[in-house]
């Protein structure tokens, strides 16, 4: 059941990611380039289970007494903080892009944006 | 005479836990060095003093590593670093052998002489007081990712290795640049998301994303209960994010506008050094980790009748590095003869060049028997772009300082006004033609060879063509820029010193290595046998499994 639901969610939030990518107007593909990232996020922490606890699985364990019976894999959960935070760094500066873009240009739309292109390789 | 000498006097051998040191060296100076920067503050002189310094201890630390680990007569051929002393699979390892000090080296070369080339193109230090920081992040980033021995920290290293260029390609900060900055980043956050999404089924498939683990793991799949069908799928993911990153068709739309955008002396550096990130990941991850997983493939050529079989993912791997490699190089080749400005025309050749790289990686990949060979090809013209494309891209740098333009239409007689200039640059487009001595013949050479090897025609003649591509937009670039009449921008061009010397140092670099080519052959040759030899890497990396349980034990 929780393996469906996870599922669903990231088919959503790649589908969804994905539609904003394709839009017009540059704030809805930082969007979408949010939310794609964030639907690796979750894909990733999916991809993990629960293993017998011991020093093979999580050496963390290893001389802190005697382990519980079962853990969460943390790995993926170690993986899946580093991506947030790079996800977040990324999302920051990508909006901080698009504000440049906006000031040197007037527009936040993409056609405009790949006319300027355009004449900019026919100087 | 003191100084071979001096030369035969170096120690052949260290100890393991030296050699183990040295593993971690280049990464740490690095890092070191951008932090002591940044740390400067407004005291120009003492941040170009410590990136200088810096790099030259990169370049010492990374001919040690050469030296030490893999040339020596009796160098280990590769040492392991386990950070914070957490054994493999668990810990992060920091692995160099042959294929990974190769290409530290190039990295190593082009990064000095960029940062030296950019020294004088900065003259209002104030307003690029992060020039420097910058530049040895993405050092860091690169190094990183040529050192690291698990797949998540190659994402990590990716990511460093990318901000400090996203905000290279946006320096300058016109509307240009925030547009191709803007293009850069989207393309390079939807490949990330791609990375993490293989990653992530590597992990859930086969339960490890250690690099040694993963390939011993798909070695024997059965040992370990794992299916090693969906990961050639998975694999495919990452060899796309790869492709990205090394720019190769169908991939490449980003490269012509990056270049551009970017200060000339970092675009020296995207092409020789992060390209060959990519290029590096495709190799290491092809050859070392996956290529021994057994699956049975039967993969039929449309139109052509003929069929590519194995028991390998590698047939796979061959067949889309195929595919990315012809494609690029008629992309690149094309798009370079109608380039407008020098850098516009040397950002399209880059594309054809790295087409030229991967056609002997797909080669290796399909035929085992040219499989050695096929590396060292791929080595050795990558060794040649890296040096004659970052020669040239300097060159762009040195001529705008010179005459405040690179558009060929403004351009032309430079040869009279600046021999400085037109020397080192004439030896680099021929290197990047392949005339022999130059190292650009040997690597065209090489490439030649293999494809003819492997008695296909085609192959042959697309090597052929993509040649005759690039003796024509060398010869354009050649004479539009450098021969003709002086336009009102060069009359009054002054070359920069320090600019020139770089660059005929580059120069010499590249004739050095096509007069002594013996000994870059054996270089080249150590780093494609390591890239091959799955089963060393998995020993020293991860020394069976009995040893990290029994001393876990001990605790």
């Amino acid at each position: 059941m929780t393996a469906i639901v996870v599922a669903t969610v990231v088919g959503a939030l790649c589908a969804i990611g994905t539609y904003l990518l394709l839009q017009q107007d540059l704030v809805r593909v930082v969007w979408g380039l949010s939310l794609l990232s964030q639907a690796a996020n979750v894909y990733l922490l999916a991809m993990g289970n629960i293993l017998p606890a011991g020093p093979d699985a999580v050496p963390v364990l290893a001389g802190h007494g005697e382990p519980p019976s079962g853990v969460t894999d943390p790995l993926v959960q170690a993986l899946v903080l580093t991506a947030i935070v790079i996800g977040f760094g990324m999302t920051a500066f990508a909006l901080f892009l698009s504000y440049r873009v906006y000031q040197e240009h007037g527009t936040l739309a993409l056609a405009e944006l790949a006319e300027a292109d355009e004449a900019g390789d026919r100087r | 005479m003191s100084v071979i000498a001096s030369w035969t006097q170096i120690p052949a051998a260290i100890g393991a836990e030296a050699a183990s040191t040295l593993v971690v060296a280049p990464l740490l100076i690095a890092l070191v060095t951008a932090v002591a920067s940044l740390l400067s503050g407004r005291w120009h002189r003492g941040r170009i003093g410590v990136s200088v310094l810096g790099a030259l201890a990169y370049l010492l630390a990374v001919a040690a590593i050469d030296w030490y680990i893999v040339l020596a007569p009796d160098a280990p051929g590769i040492a392991t670093y386990q950070v914070g002393g957490w054994v493999a699979p668990f810990g992060i390892t920091l692995v160099v052998d042959g294929l990974s000090a190769f290409m530290l080296t190039m990295v190593a070369v082009i990064g000095m002489a960029s940062l030296l080339s950019s020294i004088r193109v900065l003259p209002d230090l104030d307003r690029h007081r992060y020039y420097f920081p910058l530049f040895h992040f993405l050092m860091v980033g690169v190094t990183g990712a040529f050192l690291t021995g698990d797949l998540f920290n190659l994402f990590v290293w990716f990511e460093v290795m990318l901000m400090a260029s996203y905000l290279f390609v946006a320096y300058d900060g016109n509307a240009l640049q925030t547009r191709a900055a803007f293009w850069y980043v989207s393309l390079n956050l939807v490949a990330s998301a791609v990375f993490l999404l293989g990653v992530g089924g590597l992990y859930a498939t086969a339960g490890s994303l250690n690099m040694a683990d993963l390939s011993r793991r798909l070695a024997e799949p059965a040992a370990y209960g794992i299916d090693p069908v969906p990961v050639v799928g998975l694999f495919g993911l990452l060899l796309a994010v790869f492709a990205i990153k090394a720019g190769l068709v169908p991939f490449q739309f980003w490269i012509p506008s990056a270049y551009q955008a970017a200060p000339p002396q970092i675009a020296a550096l995207l092409a020789g050094a992060t390209k060959k990130v990519g290029i590096y990941a495709i190799i290491r991850l092809s050859f070392t980790v996956v290529g021994d997983a057994p699956v049975d493939v039967s993969l039929a050529v449309p139109f052509t009748g003929f069929e590519m079989a194995g028991d390998s993912p590698l047939v796979f791997v061959g067949a889309a590095l195929f595919a990315m490699a012809i494609a690029s190089i008629f992309v690149g080749g094309l798009g370079a003869i109608g380039g407008r400005s020098i850098e516009s025309v040397l950002a399209y050749s880059s594309i054809g060049q790295v087409g030229f790289i991967a056609l002997p990686v797909a080669i290796a990949a399909v035929v085992p028997g040219l499989r050695t060979f096929g590396i060292v090809a791929a080595l050795v013209y990558a060794l040649n772009h890296t040096l004659a494309k970052g020669l040239l891209f300097l060159a762009v740098g040195a001529v705008r300082t010179a005459t405040g333009t690179s558009r060929l239409a403004e351009l032309g007689g430079l040869a009279g006004r600046s021999p400085s200039l037109a020397v080192p640059f004439f030896v680099g487009l021929l290197a990047l033609v392949g005339i022999p001595p130059l190292s650009g013949f040997f690597g065209k050479f090489l490439v030649f060879d293999v494809a003819a090897r492997t008695a296909s025609s085609a192959l042959v003649v697309v090597v052929v063509a993509g040649s005759v591509l690039s003796l024509v937009y060398a010869t354009r670039l050649w004479t539009r820029s450098f021969w003709g009449p002086q336009s009102t921008a060069v009359e009054t061009a002054v070359a920069d010193h320090v600019q020139a010397a770089v660059l005929l140092a580059l120069a010499l670099a590249i004739v050095g290595v096509g007069v002594g080519f013996e000994p870059v052959y054996a270089f080249a040759e150590a780093g494609a046998e390591a890239a091959l030899d799955a089963d060393a890497y998995v020993e020293a990396v991860d020394p069976a499994d009995e040893v990290s349980t029994g001393s876990g034990g001990d605790h």
